[in-house]
């Protein structure tokens, strides 16, 4: 059987695989990226948001190629209709940003790595892997052809499946009560009270969840939700239908595209490496667990991931604590910040819909840029004060 | 296992199989019968329904 070798293999190219295999090629690794689909970034499993500060903080310029909307602001909306705008030019919003088109967004996070150096390969399956002394060999099958591939290091950037880490040793399984079932329409003919503003609707419409309106510009948006299947005896597919159904900005549109997919919002994977292996993305549990977003979190995990490696190879070192590096990094970066944001998410998932309407009545005319944190706890204190005590340690 | 077909191949029934059964390709998709312990957690988590176990 034919074999290749290399020195870093990545299985998945979403933006976590793709900002690995760039940065793992731009520090001098030589890199192959796979991907089981025909198409890099088909079908979205995303509701496209992404925040200006972190594309700034990864030096990634905003391209009119794959930005389709810039947002001003956020609504808020209870489960009686209440809502709280919170606008740009009111208060900073750290997750103000863009509305991207994922299929397009992807494939050029892939060309970046592509120009970088990295060998891409589509519609290329991993099938499984065995250890070697020094590294892993990858069975893969592409168009109907079987074949191996030698790597010093595989990075498993294989989404929310996450096989390559079990296939390697890691926990990855996601329980049922951390998997956000998402579902999403993107559809034409919304009328939105202001389609500059990203829109999250809260309480019962989605059990363990939000849904959401993101708004992508003329009278387009994806209009979707994410529940979690253990609080639910419905499907998310039902949620959203009747979501779509009782939405006012909703009643005149139509659906052109339909997408699913699971989130993994459960905090991120305890170990990310051992001898020879990474993960990272999805597959590592890089999802912010309050708001279910991970495209900012996967490439900046990525850009570490690709760094480690190729220093690694560099050093002809690849044992677990060489790549521990990687995985300090990310626990400082992103899951430190992760562990406030499932504190909040109890918090929220704990309020019944008549709590969070009278949340909404309070802050619904709050001028948010003279709010103190004082003021903010007076008043949750005011609604519910037992539901806040689990919010206690946040500050 | 039953997939039905309007199966969408999102993976999400793999990320939660506890045994790792579960292989998803571009459109189509593998479930490693002999090992599945029956506990029927994909089924549960499918976004759309598309999983049924068979009689």
């Amino acid at each position: 059987m034919k074999l290749i070798e290399t020195d870093v293999l990545v299985i998945g190219a979403g933006p976590a695989g793709s900002s690995t295999a760039k940065h793992a090629a731009l520090n001098g690794a030589e890199v192959i990226l796979i991907d089981k689909k025909s198409e890099i970034g088909s079908p979205k499993r995303c509701a496209e948001g992404v925040s200006k500060e972190g594309l700034k903080k990864l030096g990634i310029e905003p391209n009119s190629r794959w930005v389709t909307k810039e947002l001003s602001g956020v609504r808020l909306i209870s489960p009686n209709g209440t809502d709280v705008w919170m606008k740009e030019d009111q208060v900073k919003l750290p997750e103000a940003g863009y509305i991207l088109e994922r299929k397009v967004f992807d494939k050029f996070m892939a060309m970046d790595a592509a120009r970088a150096g990295a060998a891409i390969m589509i519609k290329t399956l991993a099938r499984g892997m065995r250890k070697d002394y020094d590294g892993y060999i990858v069975s893969c099958e592409s168009m109907g052809e079987d074949f191996e591939i030698k790597a010093k290091i595989v990075v498993g950037a294989d989404g929310p499946e996450s096989r390559v880490g079990r296939w390697g040793g890691l926990k990855t399984a996601v329980k049922p009560k951390n998997m956000e079932s998402g579902i999403q329409f993107e559809m034409v003919g919304l009328e939105m009270e202001d389609p500059d503003v990203i829109e999250f609707y809260f309480g019962s419409v989605a059990p363990g969840g939000y849904a959401w309106i993101f708004p992508k510009g003329d009278d387009i948006a994806n209009v979707g939700l994410g529940i979690v299947s253990t609080v639910t005896n419905k499907s998310a597919y039902e949620h959203l239908v009747e979501f779509v159904k009782n939405c006012p900005a909703t009643q005149n549109a139509q659906p052109v595209e339909l997408n699913v997919g699971g989130d993994p919002v459960g905090g991120m994977t305890k170990t990310l490496v051992k001898d020879n292996l990474m993960i990272v993305g999805d597959a590592a549990g890089h999802v912010n667990p309050l708001t279910g977003g991970g495209i900012i979190t996967a490439l900046e995990a990525g850009m570490y991931a690709g760094e480690v490696a190729a220093a690694a190879v560099k050093e002809d070192n690849y044992t677990e604590k060489r790549l521990k590096e990687y995985q300090e990094k990310c626990k400082k970066e992103i899951g430190d910040s992760f562990d406030k944001y499932l504190k909040t998410k109890d918090y929220l998932l704990s309020l019944s819909d008549s709590d969070l309407d009278s949340i909404a009545a309070a802050f619904q005319d709050t001028e948010f840029e003279n709010i103190s944190t004082k003021e903010l706890i007076k008043l949750l204190i005011k609604v519910s004060p037992k539901a806040l005590l689990k919010l206690g340690k946040l500050f | 296992m039953i997939v039905k077909e309007y199966c969408m191949y999102c993976g999400e029934c793999a990320g939660v199989c506890p045994h790792c059964l579960i292989e998803v390709r571009e459109t189509s998709i593998d479930f490693n019968e002999e090992g599945c312990k029956d506990c029927g957690i994909c089924i549960q988590v499918c976004p759309v329904k598309a999983l049924a176990k068979e009689d």
